[in-house]
């Protein structure tokens, strides 16, 4: 029996104007895998993670989370989304931020606000309004805000950005307990040490997917020691195809 | 202090503000707009008001004037200026007419009008007022005396084969009738002034402006923070973010409200017929729309900034279009339309029906659902302004 992906996208088209900023990805992405969005700024991973969770409508191409065309407002109960900038409330605590969140996404399960709250190590702070926070306990806060209800289908939009890197070992120490528990995770990342724990990489750049697998598949493909170097290599190449 | 510094500034400023073209097309079409309205509505000559006349006088004989009948004579006079478009009427008619709004005073000249004049020396004027305009009564009251002194004057004058007929004149020897008005009022009264008669509008137009603000502000801090987009990640819907922000809103608004109201009613004590209860939902419904026209404009602001300009443009035409010091009747037929589509025009005559007139929900249900009419409207029209953010 085939498995159905989590998250697939069809020749997903977006355009701004004049911009192409999601050129034809397809993608296809299984239960329980860490998939990383890998590409410079601008590259067009958060237009992608934007129209997969119906936040933007394609110019063309169709999204489907576990099986169900987006947009689909139910399904995003099943989907927890962490955007880029904190989007928190400031005034309230980060307990209310994550209550109000999960509460948004119809869980009303007490035990799992705590639960997310203790996951990401803010126990202590829970009853601290937000603007009171460090950047890097905002980002954590952000985080517990998409976990609360336990979705089946994680969208992170450069989690680790402005986090010190021991904050960042923690945070991907999260991403991996949740995948084993059956998690399927979408993170986007310019950062290359990130790359190497994702279970597999897509490679953006100018709103196309270049190239997709393993990490160790994709080093493999351009004969390069580190992810970074291939990644430069793929750079190069399609660079290289475009003028010519 | 280097004045290099000073003009890099002062450019900075300038490409900022410069960058930001709504903020460039406010300042320059907000004052035109408002000084446009102003100049309009200041400039319009007020439609003549209707004042309702009861002729019965019979008239009667004068040894000195043979036939005279003072009421058509108080007739003629009224007819010559133009303040007022006369209405004849029969007895009958007065009170439906009054009560209707179609006429805002009637003249009542009994049928010994004359009679009793020449009897006694003394006019007794007989008016009814509307009374829901104290300043507007006070205007007629003034007018119809002096037209009876007018009248009284010449009649003195030909009579007595005097020249010159002001009774106004003052000095020894000239003459001076007494002329006194019977006055009634169908609403209102004597002791009502003209702050009675605006205090509806200010409570209409307080209880809208910071709520307006409040949601407008808060929506767009939603925005700025980007916890509108995480909203919209989530299963809700946006009917069902406006509903939430209305009510959330709502519960200040109502406390804003209610102080408004007990502290015009209590503290600086104006006159009131109708219920407190009345008042209070019908500002509340004010202030729901308040906030929905807040929401609604907080999709045309990108910052705080340009919410802060949007007073002289969503605010100030509430104020001077709504009815408040100008009746819709007397704005030039243009302007009618849109005064019409004012929300605190339905607030400001229901409002002006339950404290002047003391009318019940009874009758002012059809300016309350106008009112809810456009607060639904509203909530409608920001749900579909979210669509433009967030798909």
């Amino acid at each position: 029996m085939a498995f159905e992906p989590v998250l697939e996208t069809i020749d997903l088209h977006k355009h701004f104007g004049k911009i192409h900023a999601v050129n034809g990805v397809t993608l296809s992405i299984n239960s329980g895998e860490i998939y990383g969005l890998i590409g410079p700024n601008g590259s067009g991973k958060t237009t992608l993670i934007r129209l997969c969770l119906g936040l933007l409508r394609p110019t063309a191409g169709t999204v489907r989370i576990f099986g169900k065309a987006i947009p689909n407002k139910m399904i995003l109960s099943d989907v927890g989304y962490m955007p880029q900038a904190g989007a928190l409330y400031e005034e309230l605590t980060v307990r209310e931020n994550v209550a109000f969140f999960a509460e948004m996404c119809g869980s009303h399960e007490p035990a799992w606000i705590d639960e997310a709250i203790a996951l990401v190590g803010l126990q202590d702070r829970a009853r601290s309004l937000v603007r009171t926070l460090s950047g890097g306990m905002r980002q954590r806060t952000s985080l517990a805000c998409s976990l609360a209800h336990r979705p089946r289908l994680l969208l992170l939009d450069e989690p680790t950005v402005g986090v010190d890197p021991q904050l960042r070992a923690t945070f991907w120490s999260y991403f991996r307990r949740l995948a084993v528990s059956g998690v399927t995770l979408i993170v986007s990342s310019h950062v290359m040490d990130e790359a190497e724990r994702c279970d597999r990489l897509g490679l953006m750049r100018q709103g196309r997917l270049l190239a997709e697998g393993t990490p160790g598949e994709l080093r493999k493909q351009k004969n390069a020691n580190t992810l970074e170097e291939a990644f430069l290599r793929f750079i190069e190449d399609d660079s290289e195809r475009g003028t010519r | 202090m280097s004045l290099r510094r000073v003009r890099k500034l002062a450019w900075r400023v300038m490409r900022q503000v410069l960058r930001d073209r709504r903020t460039v097309a406010l300042i320059i079409f907000a004052p035109i707009l408002v000084l446009t309205l102003g100049a309009i509505l200041f400039r319009a000559e007020p439609a003549p008001v209707s004042v309702g006349v009861v002729n019965e006088d019979e008239g009667a004989y004068s040894p000195l004037g043979g036939s005279i009948n003072l009421g058509q004579r108080m007739l003629d006079e009224l007819t010559a200026g133009d303040a007022f478009r006369l209405v004849i009427l029969s007895r009958s008619e007065v009170d439906d007419r009054l009560r209707s709004g179609d006429v805002k005073a009637v003249i009542v000249f009994p049928e010994d009008f004359t009679a009793s004049f020449l009897k006694s020396h003394q006019v007794v004027l007989d008016l009814r007022l509307e009374g829901s305009e104290p300043t507007r009564s006070k205007a007629i009251i003034a007018y119809v005396s002096q037209a009876a002194m007018k009248t009284m004057a010449r009649m003195v004058g030909t009579y007595l084969g005097l020249s010159g007929s002001s009774p106004q004149g003052g000095g020894e020897g000239e003459v001076v009738l007494p002329v006194s008005a019977q006055v009634t009022y169908l609403y209102g009264g004597e002791q009502f002034d003209t702050f009675d008669y605006i205090a509806p509008v200010y409570i209409a137009l307080l209880g809208m402006f910071f709520v307006f603000l409040l949601a407008c502000i808060a929506f767009l801090r939603e925005r700025s923070q980007g916890t509108i987009e995480r909203l919209a990640a989530t299963p809700a819907s946006r009917f069902e973010i406006v509903l939430g922000y209305m009510f959330g809103l709502g519960l200040f608004g109502l406390i804003q409200v209610t102080i408004i109201l007990f502290f015009t009613v209590w503290v600086i004590g104006i006159h009131y017929k109708g219920s407190l209860a009345l008042m209070l939902l019908v500002v509340a419904i004010m202030a729901v729309v308040g906030i929905n026209l807040g929401i609604l404009a907080s999709a045309f602001a990108r910052t705080e900034f340009q919410v802060i300009q949007f007073i002289p443009l969503v605010l100030l035409p509430q104020a001077l279009l709504g009815g408040t010091f100008w009746s819709i009747s007397d704005m030039p037929t243009y302007l009618q339309p849109i005064a019409y589509a004012m929300p605190i025009y339905y607030a400001n005559v229901a409002l002006r029906d339950v404290m002047l007139k003391g009318w019940g929900l009874g009758e002012i249900w059809p300016n309350l659902a106008v009112l809810a009419g456009i607060g639904l409207v509203l909530v409608i029209l920001s749900s579909l302004m979210m669509r433009r953010e967030v798909a």
